[in-house]
């Protein structure tokens, strides 16, 4: 009888699990049945979307290319470059007409880049940037540089110039980490009296930056602010500052909504947005461009300023766009 | 709790405490270090980072590093009972994810039902987020008796069927907010992770609730000796009269619930629910176990020795974020400790057989 009874509800679980997918089958939407329609998917590889910034950029490339008449197919490389390697396989095996992607490495990417070329297949790199020209038809990133300038400028405002300060860095083989902690310093340290007494890797992840900043707070109690390389780790540094009760500032990267929402609350103090939604649209209207005319008119390597957001303009910000801008 | 390695705990297979007449003192004192390693490697380690920063041995920094070990130990507990059967839990990991979802979407977005959201309150969040995870061990314990798969693959597949579920949960989103609302009545979730009663965090009280429990039953009850017997040796266990299959379901339970508080503890913390927590944490447990002296064959170690490794790999990393080392090495020390633990470990089975050998 009690044995009868788990069977029964382990299946049940397991039913229970197989049904939560349900609900989306979005990557089967194009159907092999018939070539010409085969020829028109639009393949978008991403980051994990458990950051919001990554789902934005999803939601935007994919809502754009459907409106412009293309299928798509919605893949994550969650940072992964062999992952993403099979999703280029995948691009490749289904004929797509052109990859859109946000890349899982800057040296990682480019044969299989490289390999979607050779199999006739345009990739539009968004957001990051590989470390080689003419393989993708246009590299599409946000200004990190002159992002973390902002970011820079308004933490060492916060900070009144003065004072200790921690570093939280992104993984070290995306070359955006390495971009926007140099932007950082570059303004930072023309500050003879802002310190940086810790700097730590928490690998752009919410809970290893809680807990790497807990300890930091151990090691530097009279630390004055936390500078973080984006959004998700600046959520993560701002949980441990609140669970010690110590006013701590923080900055973030990104625009993430639930940043900006902090920001409105008057928890975490600014952030630097990407407008990920955008650059995600202008590379599926270029792609589309190329596929109709064999050309974009338009130079490989493009960068769209970042935007700081603070209190002041954190009301009028929306789903990585800021209201006329 | 020097002495705790030494208990081993009615297991039938630890070996007798001879006195080898003529035995070289020094012999001896070697193997009550080596049975106590992980003691003496905690107490080393506290040691060197004192001396090196200030700030390492004051009381809020015990209490942080403890509370960072306590997600760790309770998931660890849960995998030491699999390794005492001769099995191995990959899937921890995962299902704390899963339950962190799991509960992070019924606070944060509700139940649906026809008709309307259905929100419940933190403490059936906790129940359901709880027994999500024992379901998943209890899937895990099924598969490996009923149908024979190898609890390495059965738990391997897991790996990737809870990180998926939990994935598709959210379909790869966060739930940013966990604070709840009074109109849903669902207040409070950050109690487990962030409060503290006494002036100790409450995930730490539950660590210590969780080892207490879990050092009964290994020790106390037929259960627990039990656990020991199939992992010492299963034929032996059948011919005996034990329900093998029963116990090796049990543990999946245990663990996958233990997994699944470990999660929401995590989550609790960290007010916000994401697909991808507690990834590679498995690793993390097992190791923890083995440096406490479980042996991955089955049937020898103590819930307290996994304690003890728990408490060693946390105090170590948290030591070097403290002095500022570099994630790279952190890694590398990680891992050299490990392997120290199992050479040790070694070491300390081949001496025992001298010693015992010298006897007869």
């Amino acid at each position: 009888m009690w044995r009868r009874s788990l069977v029964a509800v382990g299946a049940a679980s397991v039913l229970a699990l197989a049904g939560c997918g349900g609900g989306d089958s979005d990557e089967g939407s194009s159907s092999d049945a018939s070539a010409p329609a085969a020829a028109k998917l639009v393949v978008i590889i991403t980051p994990s979307p458990d950051n919001v910034f990554f789902k934005a950029e999803q939601d935007a490339a994919k809502a754009q290319a459907e409106k412009l008449g293309y299928q798509t197919l919605v893949l994550s490389h969650d940072d992964d470059p062999t992952k993403q390697s099979q999703g280029f396989d995948t691009a490749i095996s289904r004929r797509a007409a052109a990859v859109i992607l946000d890349n899982a490495g800057a040296d990682a990417s480019v044969t299989a880049i490289q390999r979607a070329k050779d199999a006739k297949i345009p990739t539009f790199l968004i957001d990051r940037e590989i470390n080689k020209t003419g393989v993708a038809v246009a590299q599409i990133v946000s200004n990190n540089a002159q992002g973390a300038g902002l970011g820079g400028q308004e933490f060492a405002k916060l900070m009144d110039s003065k004072g200790e300060y921690a570093e939280l860095t992104g993984k070290a083989t995306d070359t955006n980490a390495g971009v926007r902690s140099q932007g950082y310093h570059g303004v930072l340290d023309q500050y003879p009296d802002l310190k940086m007494v810790a700097q730590q890797s928490a690998n752009w992840d919410q809970a290893e930056a809680l807990s790497k900043t807990q300890t930091i707070l151990q090691a530097h109690p009279t630390i004055k602010g936390i500078i973080a390389g984006n959004d998700t780790m600046a959520l993560g540094a701002y949980a441990a500052v609140q669970a010690a009760k110590k006013n701590v500032i923080v900055v973030g990267f990104d625009g993430s909504p639930d940043v900006v929402s902090s920001i409105l609350k008057d928890g975490i103090k600014a952030t630097v947005l990407q407008p990920a939604s955008k650059i995600a649209e202008m590379a599926v209207d270029q792609a589309d461009a190329y596929l109709k005319t064999g050309k974009t008119d338009l130079p490989e390597k493009q960068s769209v300023d970042c935007v700081l957001v603070n209190p002041d303009n954190a009301g009028s910000v929306k789903n990585f766009t800021v209201a006329g801008s | 709790m020097t002495d705790t390695h030494v208990a081993a705990p009615a297991s039938g297979a630890a070996t007798p405490q001879p006195d080898p007449p003529g035995n070289p003192v020094l012999a001896r004192t070697a193997l009550l270090l080596l049975r106590g390693r992980t003691l003496v490697v905690l107490v080393l380690l506290v040691i060197f980072f004192s001396s090196v920063s200030s700030e390492y041995l004051t009381q809020s920094n015990i209490i942080l590093m403890t509370k960072h070990v306590a997600i760790n130990a309770i998931l660890a507990i849960g995998v030491t009972f699999v390794i005492l059967t001769g099995g191995i839990d990959l899937s921890v990991g995962s299902i704390a994810g899963l339950a962190s979802m799991v509960s992070g979407g019924l606070l944060f977005t509700g139940l649906g039902v026809p008709g309307g959201t259905l929100f419940f309150s933190v403490a059936v969040v906790i129940l359901l987020g709880i027994v999500v995870g024992a379901l998943v061990g209890a899937v895990n314990g099924l598969l490996i008796t009923r149908f024979g798969v190898a609890p390495f693959i059965a738990t391997l597949g897991m790996l990737y069927v809870a990180r998926g579920a939990a994935q598709l949960h959210s379909d790869g989103g966060t739930y940013p907010d966990l604070a709840g609302s009074p109109e849903r009545g669902n207040q409070g979730f950050g109690f487990i992770g962030v409060d503290s009663l006494l002036g100790i965090p409450v995930a730490v009280w539950i660590m210590v609730v969780v080892a207490a429990v879990a050092i009964v039953v290994t020790t106390k009850t037929p259960f627990g000796r039990q656990i020991y017997a199939v992992g010492g040796n299963e034929r032996a266990a059948v011919l005996a009269g034990i329900r093998v299959n029963r116990i090796k379901i049990a543990v999946y339970v245990i663990s996958g619930a233990c997994a699944a508080l470990a999660g929401l503890l995590l989550t609790s913390e960290l007010g916000a629910a994401y697909p991808d927590t507690a990834t590679t944490y498995e690793l993390n447990a097992i190791a923890a176990a083995v440096l406490g002296g479980t042996a991955l064959s089955g049937g020898r170690g103590t819930i307290i020795g996994t304690v003890m490794g728990a408490f060693v790999i946390g105090f170590l990393s948290d030591g070097l974020v403290l002095i500022g080392v570099s994630t790279f090495w952190q890694s590398v020390v990680k891992g050299a400790v490990i392997i120290f633990a199992v050479i040790t470990e070694q070491a300390q089975q081949r001496l025992q057989s001298n010693l015992t050998k010298r006897t007869a």
